[in-house]
């Protein structure tokens, strides 16, 4: 039981490696458009699009956020002196239900991202067909410069300025980059003290004993387990002559290793920030995450090869799971990887032109919408708790998401088949025409 | 209070569902197991000042009509303790002599008793000071939504849900509902739990306590080794709880040696006949005179009988501190409120007598409450089966909660379930942070 004496939670900068939010940092211009995650995401539409004979008119529908909002934030700093910080949500669809999307802080948040995030979590949403759009918000600030009282005051004038466009049936933000449960708890309490009633249900990723669901923490990995082992049926490979690369040791990769390994398959390498190991005959994984716990880093885990995190990608494996930052298979060394499956636990780990190339060659790409779906799917869950205010235990929000990553993929898979596309685009084309259907259905109002 | 106070000649063992506590000061008493458990846990001073004081008490006078047209006032009022965990639930009694202070108490001791079972609600407690035996249905009603109708802008079922209690029954909780809802314009039955069933209550709601206190006593019968089918139980109390769960024992092959209502009990030593016993009860509303080979005697006299386990079910402070040295058991489980008092419960621990507090033992009617309010707001109502299938994991896991905190501190089980509760309060306080 920890102590209520405890001193509270606030971000961990251990977790937030990578501060600066949007693309990784590329030398040239090309690369930098191929490292642009948004630009793939708008050519993966249009390539679903155009499969679905999409009209113009719809098309620029779905392409246009339905509301944007930009507020002005005056927070008191600890010195004093008076700061205006800037924050955005961006709304991007509501036709299937109220948006669906993560808050993050960061000092170089700007809207176009914004509201590409957004787009993002309106497919991922129809993708694993919980009845939310996609939104997404963001606060310009650089947390490590800020103390705790200063966060929340930010936080708190932040959900209080976009009050009107919140609500358990309006928008439902979520934990981002540098965000937490501690800052969702924040938005719960301005918001219930707001209209003056509990309301838990307005935002997701709260803290267990505050309307939070159990097995949130480790859904994003579990699902990213069950997609891997859905693709694999697919492949006939037995767990335990599949060999699998994990990349990322956290809440996606760390949790979706365990889970693999107790399954029956072979984790022969796994990473985090500092390096990798790496053994032929596979990692004892609860040793592995024990030691993590112990040490905060992978290096010295006894009974394992050190690798670099580049030449781990391109270690001879059945699987890889990249489940750490985007762009890692990219045009540079798409060529040496040798996986047969890769399942992508973090969000555009694929570069558009490494994706057409992995293609070209068989690889089989379960893609970001599906396979780390399982995160936005357990907040759903963590929403219908909250609304009829009764708590589920940890069985059963495993089974419910066991059945919507498995009837996702399923569903995939047959528009794959149908369309004869790869899982990508099969992902693309359901979310997309979900959406579109229910525009069509709903009609333009007024 | 006077109707818990008086003993076993007016209370019935399903009214009174509150604490046993000193009448001059219950806030006092009710607190100083906080801070007896907040010493404990080295909790910090913000928490502590958060906890001592109820976050608001709303006064309202009650103007109302009487039948022969003249026009009395009442004073209302509604305490609400801690809203950390979620909108504040607690009981709503009629009665002449309730004072701000027992409020106080009542709303506390329900924050304490939500927490520990794990339910999103801290803890209120509401009253209207009049005597209901002094006045018509017609002018309580009148009252009753008076008072309702005052303090609409702070109940809800995101805000504050009433709860029955002395001088408030169903039909009382069904005249709230109806105000509440007529002023919203839409039904809002889930501003109100004890409903009557044909009007969006819960299945199994007057048999809850006694299921949750046979699921206690399965883990307390396990963990101080007492499974035995030869362990010798005494129930005291006949109605709803002690009857109910006498009843259960005895379906399970437990040997149930003692049971009793207000006019005195009756023992067997190798075993009770309880089907028997219940509907001799049933039609002649006394356990007196029930043929069998058991003998007849007081309430008293049936409590220090020797047995394994002992389960109080009726008044509060049955075991006192002139009996508790007599007593003659290896387990108390508390189905009443307060069955124990402050100094028995000493004396008991001194003898090294384990004693299951009431805040946990006979807490399944506060969780069946809960699950009226979850299927009011999911407009489904369940079968009986589901709700004794959910009251189960809910008091087991409250079980395995509190014997965490004992095993890691130390203390009584008593102590550890204000631990818990404490300790949960606190945590949802320091998330949430200070609002301004």
């Amino acid at each position: 039981m920890p102590s209520p004496t405890d001193p509270i939670p606030g971000p961990n900068p251990e977790l937030d490696t990578d501060m600066t939010s949007g693309t990784a940092v590329a030398q040239n211009q090309a690369l930098q458009d191929e490292f642009n995650p948004y630009l793939a995401m708008a050519e993966n539409f249009d390539i679903a699009a155009d499969h679905l004979g999409l009209d113009e008119g719809v098309r620029e529908v779905l392409r246009t956020p339905d509301r944007e909002l930009t507020v002005s934030i005056p927070v008191l700093m600890d010195d004093g002196s008076m700061r205006v910080f800037k924050g955005f949500r961006v709304q991007h669809n509501f036709h299937r239900g109220p948006c669906k999307g993560g808050i993050r802080f960061a000092p170089d948040v700007h809207l176009d991202e914004v509201r590409a995030l957004a787009a993002w979590m309106t497919w991922k949403c129809s993708a694993v067909n919980v009845p939310f759009g996609g939104g997404k918000g963001g606060v310009i600030c650089d947390p490590r410069e800020l103390s705790i009282h200063e966060l929340e005051r930010i936080t708190r004038r932040y959900t209080a300025s976009i009050m009107d466009i919140l609500g358990p049936d309006r928008d439902v933000p979520a934990p981002d980059m540098n965000t937490n449960e501690q800052t969702m708890a924040w938005i719960m309490d301005t918001y219930s003290m707001h209209v003056r009633k509990t309301t838990t249900a307005v935002v997701t990723g709260k803290p267990l004993n505050l309307g939070g669901s159990r097995g949130r923490t480790e859904a994003t990995g579990r699902g990213v387990m069950i997609a891997c082992r859905e693709a694999l049926k697919k492949i006939g490979l037995r767990p335990e002559d599949t060999s699998v690369v994990v990349q990322g040791a956290g809440n996606v990769g760390g949790i979706g290793a365990l889970l693999l390994h107790r399954e029956g398959y072979k984790i022969t390498s796994l990473s985090d920030m500092y390096g990798s190991v790496y053994n032929e005959k596979g990692l004892d994984m609860p040793a592995v995450m024990a030691w993590m716990r112990e040490h905060r880093r992978l290096n010295g885990f006894p009974g394992a090869e050190e690798l670099t995190n580049v030449s781990q990608l391109e270690v001879d494996c059945d699987v890889l799971i990249p489940c750490a930052t985007e762009n890692q298979i990219t045009s540079k060394n798409v060529d040496n990887i040798k996986a047969k499956l890769v399942v992508e636990g973090a969000n555009g780990p694929t570069t558009a032109v490494a994706g057409k190339i992995l293609d070209s060659r068989g690889v089989i790409v379960v893609p970001d919408i599906v396979a780390n779906a399982g995160g936005v799917t357990v907040s759903y869950f963590e929403w219908v708790q909250d609304r009829m205010g009764y708590f589920w235990t940890e069985e059963i929000v495993n089974t419910r998401l066991e059945q919507t990553m498995v009837n996702t993929f399923e569903e995939v898979d047959a528009v794959a088949k149908k369309y004869e596309v790869s899982l990508r685009t099969a992902a693309y084309i359901l979310a997309i025409d979900r959406v579109a259907t229910v525009y069509r259905l709903r009609g333009v109002f007024a | 209070m006077a109707a818990i106070e008086s003993g076993l000649r007016e209370v019935d063992d399903n009214l009174p569902k509150t604490p046993a506590l000193d009448e001059e000061s219950p806030f006092a008493t009710l607190m100083s197991l906080f801070d007896e458990a907040a010493a404990k846990l080295g909790i910090s001073p913000d928490n502590y000042a958060i906890l001592r004081k109820p976050d608001r008490e709303t006064n309202v006078a009650v103007p109302y009509r009487l039948d022969d047209g003249t026009l009395a006032m009442a004073d209302g009022y509604r305490v609400q303790h801690n809203q950390g965990l979620g909108p504040f639930m607690g009981p709503l009694r009629i009665a002449p002599d309730v004072s701000v202070d027992l409020l106080r108490a009542l709303a506390a001791w329900m924050t304490w008793k939500c927490s520990i079972l794990n339910i999103p609600f801290g803890g209120s407690a509401g009253a209207i000071l009049i005597d209901p035996r002094e006045r018509s249905r017609h002018e309580l009603e009148r009252a009753v939504r008076r008072y309702v109708s005052s303090l609409l802008d702070i109940v809800g079922p995101e805000k504050d849900i009433f709860g029955p209690d002395i001088g408030a029954d169903e039909e009382v909780m069904a005249w709230v509902m109806d105000t509440v809802s007529s002023h919203e314009r839409h039904t809002v039955n889930a501003a109100v739990t004890g409903k009557p069933l044909s009007l969006a209550g819960t299945r199994e709601n007057e048999r809850a306590v006694a299921h949750g206190l046979r699921v206690i006593q399965q883990h307390a019968a396990e963990k101080y080794g007492l499974t035995d089918p030869a362990t010798r139980i005494v129930v005291q109390g006949a109605g709803d709880v002690g009857g109910t769960l006498a009843r259960l024992l005895h379906a399970d092959g437990h040997r149930v040696c003692g049971l009793s209502d207000v006019h005195g009990g009756v023992y067997n030593e190798t075993g009770l006949d309880i089907p028997e016993l219940l509907n001799w009860r049933k039609e002649k509303g006394t356990l007196n005179g029930c043929p069998g080979s058991h003998e007849t005697l007081t309430n008293e006299d049936l409590l220090v009988r020797p047995c394994e386990i002992l389960i109080p079910c009726a008044v509060a402070n049955a075991v006192h501190s002139r009996n508790a040295r007599a007593i003659e058991t290896k387990l108390i489980i508390e189905g009443a409120h307060g069955p124990v008092s402050a100094r028995a419960d000493h004396i008991l621990d001194d003898r090294g007598i384990p004693v299951i507090p009431d805040v946990l033992a006979n807490a399944g009617g506060v969780v069946a409450h809960y699950f009226e309010w979850v299927q009011n707001r999911q407009g489904l109502s369940w079968i009986e089966a589901v709700v004794r299938k959910r009251l189960t994991r809910f008091m087991t896991e409250a079980w395995y909660a509190v014997h965490k905190v004992e095993d890691q501190y130390g203390v009584r089980t008593r102590m550890a379930a204000h631990m818990l509760a404490v300790t949960r309060v606190s945590q949802a306080d320091n998330l949430r942070g200070i609002y301004a």
